[in-house]
């Protein structure tokens, strides 16, 4: 008997070894992908923020000097997080609430919204240099068309991207103009806010408003909440516009577009200061964390979860 | 389900390095140049950025030259686009992969030596018979050496100068064989060919910052000096370079701010050529500008003459760049490499490459020779004989070890200055107080 049982769990246990080794093969790709290209460069790079890597000649150990430099004499530093947090602070919920009221517009039953959804989503196709190369011709102070337009209005409009106090805003329009991607989101959500909620609603006399408020509103939080914390984490990282749009990735006029990014590379690849641009890619690392920590921990406050709390 | 267990690992192995093969294949487009590859010659592998229609086939001929000439050695140019060639170098070089020959900024040479990512050419020239460095520019030759020995050869070179239009000068009274030789001449010649009606103007003599750096008018006037001494020692904030730039933003501000800025972004929207059309009377500007003139410019009178002098006697001193040839530390076949920059280098392709696209060469004879080249125009020849004389008092600003990114702390200034936030005085203080800190913080 005891024979007959043993010979089983054998097979249950070769069997779970199997099934096992299965799924580790088919997870593999990720696995050696995230540690090659991922796990490995970036435990690389906390240990080079320690040294004064230069790429090809050297990498001796400094201790914190590099995050100590930053906090203490690099000037750029200071002026590249500035600009970052201003290009954040405006990013964030602007392309929240224009999402939200674009998708809410595009939302209505009328004829042909599908073409204007399909317009409005049309931005969000085109990426890269191209657009950029065709705003900075939109944003010429003399020629562009949105000097034009204002000019129709009487409005002189600003040199934009030649006035450091125009730069900034200049991108953040820029940013707006695509935020078709994000609209889709909530689009698809407010589809799924049932209906009957509304007709309760309405039947006891809730208006257009009161009904956006209390009802759309808290039905869609939970991709608000995913909107935020991504678009958060993806306006931290700009770099490409700054690159493409100024002169040779010179951080614009008065470095009014010298954002993190472009401050970190121009370190990394002008003046080989490698150890330095890893040791600031760790504090960006930190800087994210902590403001994605925060929205986690503040989430429960008013990220609405159908069927409760998750 | 043990059966099919390996062969399934097998294909997915496989699948993997498939993909794998495939996006390390996307590297540099390369071609070959010249006939195929002899038996047993040494083949080096040469990075330029010159993949345009007119730099291709002109680049493209010297080294098929090059390979018909001997039989060990062969080259292969492998083009790599402007914004991508030096990063992807420094990645080649780093991880010990480097292609043999690569094509770059001479103002950085030092800081390149400096990092191993550059061989040492010194051994090489050495082993020559003739004093290779007899044959470049003086001041080309110093950007090249560190410690006292040479990691690159000079290719090409360039120095800033002053077009003007004859035609324009002849409608203002000027004589036009006679052009404009100190800043005050310069002034006193723009105001005459001022001609503006109201906001809309005719005509502007001219603008010290279009298609110039304030850079080249600081060192203009500041003897030659960049905004570091030999020593390295910071000198942004000096008496002359203060005057330099308070000159600058007079002619700011007797132009008008916002006009420049309308034309600027017009010119930057592509619009014809202001030089060509007359807008602008009078242009400094990289003489290479002649080549464009030459295929654009039609029946326009136009002359060339060397950047006006701060004052009688200071010296028309003007500011340059240029490109070397370099071999990345850790190439595999330095020896044959060599050949083939020293090659490069030597009068006859050099003198090829600058009668095919004209450019200012960094070897001294063969501007001599173009500058009386029989294939030239007497216009292309006049302007190698300014551009070799004007090398004379052209400048270089290799990018110095302690600072090397420092415009970026010094650009925010000059910019500050040319919008009118701080005084010229106050804005170069200011940076040369942030450059000093950087310097400092480097020597660490």
């Amino acid at each position: 008997m005891g024979g007959k049982i043993k010979v089983k769990k054998k097979t249950t246990m070769s069997m779970r070894r199997r099934e096992s080794l299965w799924g580790l093969l088919f997870i593999s790709p990720f696995i050696i992908g995230f540690t090659v290209f991922l796990l490995g460069p970036m435990l690389f790079s906390l240990i080079g923020s320690f040294t004064n890597y230069n790429i090809t000649s050297r990498m001796d150990f400094i201790g914190f000097r590099n995050y100590e430099q930053m906090f203490t004499a690099d000037r750029l530093f200071w002026t590249s997080l500035y600009n970052t947090l201003y290009y954040v602070a405006f990013i964030v919920p602007l392309t929240a609430v224009g999402a939200i009221l674009m998708a809410v517009l595009l939302n209505q039953k009328i004829k042909g919204i599908k073409a204007f959804r399909t317009i409005f989503y049309l931005p969000a196709v085109l990426s890269g240099v191209a657009v950029y190369i065709l705003w900075m011709q939109l944003l010429s102070p003399s020629t562009g068309l949105i000097n034009t337009v204002l000019s129709w209005f009487q409005i002189q409009g600003p040199a934009w991207l030649f006035d450091p106090d125009w730069t900034k805003p200049a991108l953040v329009i820029m940013r707006l103009w695509s935020i078709g991607g994000t609209m889709l989101l909530y689009l698809a959500t407010l589809q799924n806010v049932p209906g009957q909620l509304y007709e309760s609603a309405e039947l006891d006399g809730a208006n257009a408003f009161q009904r956006f408020w209390h009802i759309t509103l808290p039905m869609i939080t939970p991709i608000v909440f995913f909107d935020v914390v991504t678009t958060t984490i993806g306006a931290f990282q700009i770099f490409q516009e700054a690159y493409v749009m100024t002169e040779s990735g010179t951080g614009g006029p008065a470095n009014s577009l010298l954002f993190y990014n472009l401050h970190m590379w121009n370190k990394a690849f002008v003046a080989f200061d490698m150890g330095y641009a890893m040791a600031m890619s760790w504090i960006l690392f930190i800087i994210i964390l902590i403001l994605t920590i925060i929205n986690l921990k503040l989430a429960p406050r008013w990220v609405h979860y159908e069927g409760g709390q998750r | 389900m043990k059966r099919s267990f390996k062969p399934a690992l097998l294909s997915l192995l496989i699948g993997t390095g498939a993909v794998l093969s495939a996006c390390g294949g996307q590297g540099g487009v390369a071609e070959n140049s010249g006939a195929g590859v002899p038996d047993e010659a040494v083949e080096i592998e040469f990075w330029t950025f010159w993949g345009s229609e007119q730099r291709r086939p002109v680049i493209e001929e010297i080294i098929a030259d090059f390979n018909n000439m001997q039989d060990e050695i062969h080259v292969r140019h492998v083009y790599q686009p402007w914004g991508d060639i030096w990063t992807k170098s420094l990645a080649a070089v780093a991880a010990g992969n480097p292609p043999d020959v690569v094509i770059q900024d001479i103002n950085t040479v030092r800081q390149r030596a400096d990092a191993n990512q550059a061989m040492n050419l010194q051994e090489f020239i050495d082993q020559e018979e003739e004093e290779v460095q007899e044959r470049f520019y003086p001041h080309l030759w110093e950007a090249v050496v560190h410690e006292e020995d040479a990691y690159a050869l000079p290719f090409n070179t360039d120095t800033q100068v002053l077009f003007y239009n004859k035609d324009l000068y002849e409608e203002a009274g000027l004589d036009p064989n006679s052009p404009p030789s100190t800043w005050d001449e310069l002034e006193e010649y723009a105001k005459a060919l001022d001609e503006r009606d109201g906001d809309h103007w005719e005509t502007i003599g001219f603008y010290p910052l279009w298609n110039l750096g304030p850079d080249i008018w600081a060192l203009n006037a500041d003897n030659g000096n960049t905004w570091f001494d030999e020593d390295g020692n910071v000198t942004i904030h000096t008496p002359e370079k203060v005057e330099a730039l308070e000159w600058v933003v007079e002619w700011q501000e007797r132009i008008g701010r916002d006009t420049i800025n309308r034309y600027e972004a017009e010119f930057g929207d592509g619009m014809a050529d202001p030089f060509i059309s007359g807008l602008v009377a009078m242009r400094g500007q990289n003489i290479n500008y002649y080549s464009s003139l030459k295929d654009n410019a039609g029946e326009l009178n136009f002359g060339v003459a060397p950047l006006p002098e701060k004052e009688s006697g200071s010296g028309h001193y003007s500011w340059g760049g240029g490109f070397v040839a370099e071999i990345p530390y850790g190439a595999e076949n330095p020896e044959a490499s060599w050949e083939f920059i020293n090659y490069l280098t030597d009068q006859a392709p050099q003198e090829y490459w600058g009668l095919n696209g004209f450019d200012v060469m960094a070897n001294m004879e063969a501007n001599e020779a173009l500058a009386e080249h029989p294939d030239l125009s007497d216009e292309g020849r006049m302007v190698y004989d300014l551009a070799h004389m004007n090398l004379d008092v052209t400048v270089l600003a290799p990018v110095p070890l302690d600072a090397p990114d420092y415009h970026s702390l010094l650009n925010p200034n000059i910019d500050e200055i040319m919008l009118g936030k701080v005084s010229p005085e106050e804005g170069l203080s200011q940076a040369q107080e942030a450059v000093e800190d950087l310097v400092e913080q480097n020597q660490q």
